[in-house]
This record gives C-alpha cells, structure tokens and sequence, in this order.
C-alpha cells in the first residue's frame, strides 16, 4: 500500500534577501519553521535546511532498516544511535553523504553488525533515493551490550 | 563557496515492529527528538513525523528557493512562492519499498511574469534543485503543478 507525506512550503522575495517558512507537514509534527539562503548556505543559526531534512530523513530510515535487519537475524538491537551528515556544495549540489551508528545489540559480532550495517544503507529506502549522490560512507561502531 | 555541512541524530530502540525512535535537527537545532515509529510511518501519522515527511519538507523548502532564485535571476523576484509536495512511498515487486514519486504543488504570484516565464523560470529550478537531481537520479517520478496568481 502507498504512503503519502507532504509538507508546505513559502517563500517571499529574491534568493538571496528573501526568506522562507516550511509551514507545516500533514501529521502536524513540526512547523512553521523559518529557511533563508543565507542560513542553508554559511551558518544555520537555528534554521534547518533541506539538507539537514534529508539528513534527518535519511538517520530515521536508516535506524528502522538496520533495526529490521538485525530482528531478522535474530538479534533484535536495544538501542541505535545514527548520525547523519550531508554535505552541499552550492552549485555542485549534495556531493556527500556519511551515515556513523552505534549499536547496542545482544549476541552479535562485530563482523555481523557490520554485514547489517551495509546491508541497511544498500537497502533502505532514502538511500535507494540518494543514490545519486557520489560518495556515502558508513562508520559502525558496536557498543558493549 | 565552501562545502556546507548538516547532521541529524536519531536514536532508535528495540525492533520494527513495535520499536519507536527520536529525530533531532543536530546542525540548527531547529527541531528535536521528533518521535517516530513503524505504525505511525506506514499508516495514519498520529501527529508523528516520519522519514517521507522530512523529505517532503526538503524537497519543498529545495525546490522553494531554487524557484526563487530562477526568478530573481530573471529580473523578476516573487512576491510569494507556496509550494506543497507530497512524496510517496509504495511497495515495488522485486525490490521493496522505495520512494517512487515527488509531487510539487507550485502557486506563485510574480510581478511582470507570464505562464511562459513563469514556466521556464520552474523548468530551470527543476533542473537546478540539488534534491530534484538526485531523485531523477534515483529514478523518483516528479510531478510539477504550476498556477500564477494575479500580480500584486
């Protein structure tokens, strides 16, 4: 079954001194919140950016793949903390991503950790979306569980 | 121009199906531990968020100020822009659940603007959004619905 989401978006005046407002998504779970060219492209200054949203979206796919692939193996994980970060090069456009977990998963391995790990970011279905982008990496790390 | 960075934090516990996770602007701050989950991301939302919404909200707020910046280079900057996109996620035989397609929803109201140019200024953003490019890229479907309103 299709899922939709959907978000609203304005924006008044030129790129560079007009400014924007993601106003809302359909579950109500954040909004409005301000974008300006100036803070997606030098410093934030506590304005998100698409690509810090597609690095959340990304972080929040990525979990749940991993955390399916680790049940499926049968050892389901306690906990997993996914950092990601995307790199924009204006002009060029998103050239980077890298994906750093840390897991704390019962009677795994390291080398079956890892396995899962790269099977998440193949699998997931943000990063069949970004594969375009030309260089991710992917760092693991396993916690004592 | 140098590289620009963002991250984003999420912390996940226990399984799919009945595990839940937190979502967290890290660069701005703008938002954090946004709660999530699999029932909330596949079926009604329930107030929560989910990886499809972020990137409707980044492929809005991408295509927003690509359009925007297509304009202005025109000479002919907008008073407003009010785009929502919809992004959907479906189940593909053989390969899983992918992202299959973006829909833009584009209302802009342009001092000095025809539909010929408001059209060409959306064929360029379109082609410019690095997001845009990256789910062609990926094979996305995009859909772009474009209405000028009256000048101010």
């Amino acid at each position: 079954m299709a899922t939709d989401r959907n978000a609203k978006v304005t924006w008044t005046g030129s790129l560079m001194d007009g400014s924007g407002t993601i106003e809302g998504v359909g579950s109500g779970a954040f909004g409005p919140l301000d974008v300006t060219w100036t803070s997606r492209a030098e410093e934030p200054a506590g304005r998100t950016s698409p690509e810090e949203l597609i690095a959340a979206a990304w972080a929040a796919c990525y979990s749940m793949a991993l955390s399916h692939g680790l049940a499926g193996a049968g050892t389901p994980p306690e906990r997993l903390e996914t950092s990601v970060t995307v790199t924009f090069q204006p002009g060029e456009g998103i050239v980077k991503g890298a994906i750093e977990v840390v897991g704390t998963v019962p009677g795994i391995d390291h080398d079956g950790f890892v396995e899962q790990a790269e099977g998440a970011k193949r699998n997931c279905p943000v990063s069949m979306a970004l594969t375009g982008i030309p260089e991710v990496t992917l760092a693991v790390t396993l916690a004592p569980a | 121009m140098p590289r620009i960075v963002r991250d984003a934090d999420v912390v996940w516990e226990g399984n799919l199906a009945r595990g839940a996770g937190a979502i967290t602007a890290a660069s701005s701050g703008a938002f954090a531990s946004l709660p999530y989950s699999l029932p909330t991301r596949i079926a009604a939302p329930e107030g929560k968020t989910s990886p499809e919404e972020l990137l409707a909200a980044a492929h809005g707020g991408c295509f927003t100020m690509s359009l925007a910046g297509e304009l202005t280079a025109a000479g002919t900057p907008p008073g407003r822009l009010d785009v929502r996109c919809r992004i959907t996620m479906d189940e593909v035989e053989g390969q899983g659940h992918l992202i299959v397609h973006s829909a833009l929803d584009v209302r802009a109201r342009v001092d000095g603007v025809g539909t010929d140019a408001l059209a060409e200024a959306v064929d360029a953003a379109h082609k410019g959004c690095s997001f845009s490019s990256l789910l062609r890229a990926a094979g996305v479907g995009i859909d772009i619905e474009t209405t000028l309103d009256g000048g101010d």
